[in-house]
């Protein structure tokens, strides 16, 4: 909910004054959540004539936010009003995906990439479309990252600059694009796709390769904890943490609550909330301070407040996330029912 | 798509004369927007009822302000623009590293300087995008998707800071147009552009989209192990020109490094711009008044010009 927090609105800008219009609203209406009464309208609006959504309004429909933003409006109290919304969502999905199962990060793209992770999930939370799921989680099986390759680490153990990194490089995770290197954030995604996924579903070589890559979110943890995009050392200096990356990996990794870099990591998350001024960030560290079972820290700023600054850019993939931080409910995240909200 | 393709690639025996201004600019905090504006003046630039996207570098958080293009240049350039009659002035970047650019733009506290970003700002990392066949294949990329604001604007100012890269030597103007390759296509980062090697992709790069003019900003640089780690340099120069090549060609003269040394400018002075000093027109203060060296990793030593006994360039041309 918000606007908790008055101050937050700044007096400048028309944006700040739609801000402000939505603020009174709010005070008429203290019952009216933030996320019902700005986030969700704008989110229904912003879909396109195919069913999917862009990154903002009006922009073309792409499968990311459309995952992203399908999540949300699952979760939303009025899932009957959002029933058909849905429907054509996933319709655009299902319709995006590419024969070999994977999906592509926009249309006319023939080669599918990291989206097939959001866009299994999205389909797991439907309860809709297994053979989709399979057909996407097999690809994501079979999707090999290129800098674990054997003759790329035996190269790498040429270089004059393989004292710079200290990764280990057999480990696999997940790449942005086919071809590449593993990354923190596809591969916490896919992690989290993976463990959603009923048995049945699991292709052949699941569970290894969700070890390995495992193994490589914690290899590539930052010193002093959390992740940035997955360079925890560059040429002989720390790399600095970041919020999402820090989020989608302990997520991923929630499964280990105990272990030391879990604790550092979250540790190194509620430090850094206070300063943190993306909503993005903000909704993402308190789905996974909520997973963890950790408060929000008093200090930090509730992803909503932050929406009178630059109203989140009209990104829906952070509204999307929003919504998904402010809603109690958490079985899109944890797979499992909820009776109640 | 409207942007400059068709002049992007000119033999350099062919391409005229470029000119750079270099500038003095002790702090960010002097007046920038009379600094800018008459220089821009000099240059005459077609930007009259056209659309100007301003593409500052934008790596990450950076509440210090060392990192990033600095939001008063940014700011001060696009008001110069705007009287100088440019219909439109947009800010586009793509940030390599951390997807939330809400909070990199709250951290150098971009809205403060030019007011409400909504309709300013383009995240070009979640921009509408179009398909493009490479023109030049220095990498192994024939194609790219490209941010539609890219393509269709009129008229492109890369807006870099002044500073060394620890896998390309020097990230400049040319460097800095990786970032209107899209994250939402290639990732955070954009791996894919390493995979096809930095240097060959920078070329490709800008010679899809080469920039129409560029403005640094080296009031404070970064030297050592930038982009990100590396540690600020008060340099206290603008330098800024009709000719990426050569305004990248300048600010190694001025950081103390040899431009023909940097792989991807020697390569880029054949097709994109001049490299050659008999080449650029100085404006401006004189490279050597101005030349404050930088710190190289040790990888990167050989660019670093030895014989550049301060004052024993050649004589500069203009």
């Amino acid at each position: 909910m918000i606007p908790e927090n008055e101050a937050a609105f700044t007096p400048e800008g028309s944006c700040a004054a739609r801000a402000g219009v939505i603020a009174l609203e709010l005070e008429r209406n203290p019952s009216v959540s933030f996320v019902e009464s700005v986030c969700l309208p704008k989110l229904r609006s912003a879909q396109n004539d195919d069913g999917g959504w862009g990154y903002r309004p009006g922009l073309q429909s792409r499968v990311e936010p459309t995952c992203w933003v399908l999540q949300a409006l699952f979760n939303v109290a009025d899932v009957e009003g959002s029933r058909e919304t849905c429907q054509r969502g996933l319709q655009f999905l299902r319709s995006a995906q590419l024969p070999d199962g994977s999906w592509p990060f926009a249309a006319g793209q023939e080669v599918g990439c990291s989206v097939t992770a959001p866009a299994c999930w999205a389909l797991l939370s439907s309860k809709s479309s297994p053979e989709a799921v399979a057909a996407g989680l097999n690809w994501l099986s079979q999707d090999a990252p290129r800098d674990a390759a054997f003759l790329r680490r035996w190269l790498r153990r040429l270089s004059p600059t393989r004292h710079y990194s200290r990764q280990h490089g057999a480990y696999r995770g997940w790449g942005w694009n086919p071809g590449t290197s593993s990354w923190v954030e596809p591969t916490s995604v896919a992690l989290i796709a993976l463990g959603l996924c009923p048995k049945e579903l699991l292709p052949a070589g699941a569970n290894e390769r969700r070890q390995s890559a495992e193994a490589m979110l914690y290899d590539r943890m930052c010193p002093g904890g959390g992740w940035n995009c997955g360079d925890p050392m560059v040429y002989g200096v720390p790399g600095k943490s970041l919020v999402i990356p820090t989020a989608w990996a302990l997520i991923a990794l929630r499964g280990y609550p105990q272990r030391t870099e879990n604790m550092v990591s979250l540790d190194w998350l509620e430090r850094n909330l206070p300063d943190e001024q993306g909503p993005g960030s903000l909704a993402l560290a308190q789905i996974c301070l909520e997973a963890y079972g950790h408060k929000w820290p008093e200090t930090a700023r509730r992803p909503g407040h932050l929406y009178s600054n630059n109203e989140f850019l009209g990104s829906t993939t952070t509204t999307a996330w929003v919504c998904l931080a402010a809603n109690s409910r958490r079985s899109w995240l944890t797979g499992e029912e909820e009776t109640s909200r | 798509m409207t942007c400059n393709a068709k002049t992007a690639l000119v033999p350099s025996f062919q391409r005229p004369v470029s000119r750079v201004a270099i500038r003095s600019a002790a702090s960010y905090e002097q007046d920038l927007l009379a600094l800018i504006y008459e220089t821009l003046c000099e240059f005459d630039l077609p930007v009259r009822g056209k659309t100007v996207l301003l593409k500052p570098n934008l790596v990450g958080p950076d509440p210090l302000g060392v990192t990033n293009t600095h939001p008063a240049v940014i700011a001060a350039s696009r008001e110069s623009l705007l009287r100088l009659g440019a219909a439109q002035v947009l800010i586009g970047e793509g940030p390599a590293v951390d997807r939330d650019t809400e909070a990199i733009l709250e951290s150098i506290g971009l809205r403060h300087y030019v007011g409400s970003v909504t309709n300013v700002f383009v995240d070009l990392n979640v921009d509408d995008v179009e398909k493009v066949s490479l023109k030049t294949t220095a990498s192994r990329l024939s194609e790219l998707y490209l941010p539609k604001t890219v393509l269709a604007a009129d008229f492109i100012i890369s807006m870099p800071k002044l500073k060394t890269h620890h896998w390309a030597g020097v990230t400049l103007s040319l460097k800095n147009m990786f970032g209107i390759v899209p994250g939402s296509c290639y990732g955070w980062p954009k791996n894919v552009l390493h995979w096809a090697g930095i240097d060959a992709a920078i070329l490709d790069i800008n010679a899809a989209v080469r920039p129409d003019f560029a403005i640094v900003d080296g009031i404070v640089g970064m030297e050592g192990n930038g982009p990100l780690q590396g540690e600020p340099k008060n340099s206290g120069v603008l330098i800024l020109g009709d000719d990426p090549v050569a305004v990248d060609a300048t600010c190694c003269r001025v950081m103390g490094l040899l431009p023909a040394k940097v792989k991807y400018l020697s390569q880029a002075g054949i097709l994109l711009g001049h490299i050659h000093q008999d080449k650029i027109q100085q404006l401006g203060e004189s490279i050597a008044s101005v030349r404050t060296p930088f710190s190289v990793l040790n990888n990167f030593q050989h660019l670093v010009d030895t014989s550049a006994a301060f004052g024993t360039q050649p004589a500069l041309v203009g």
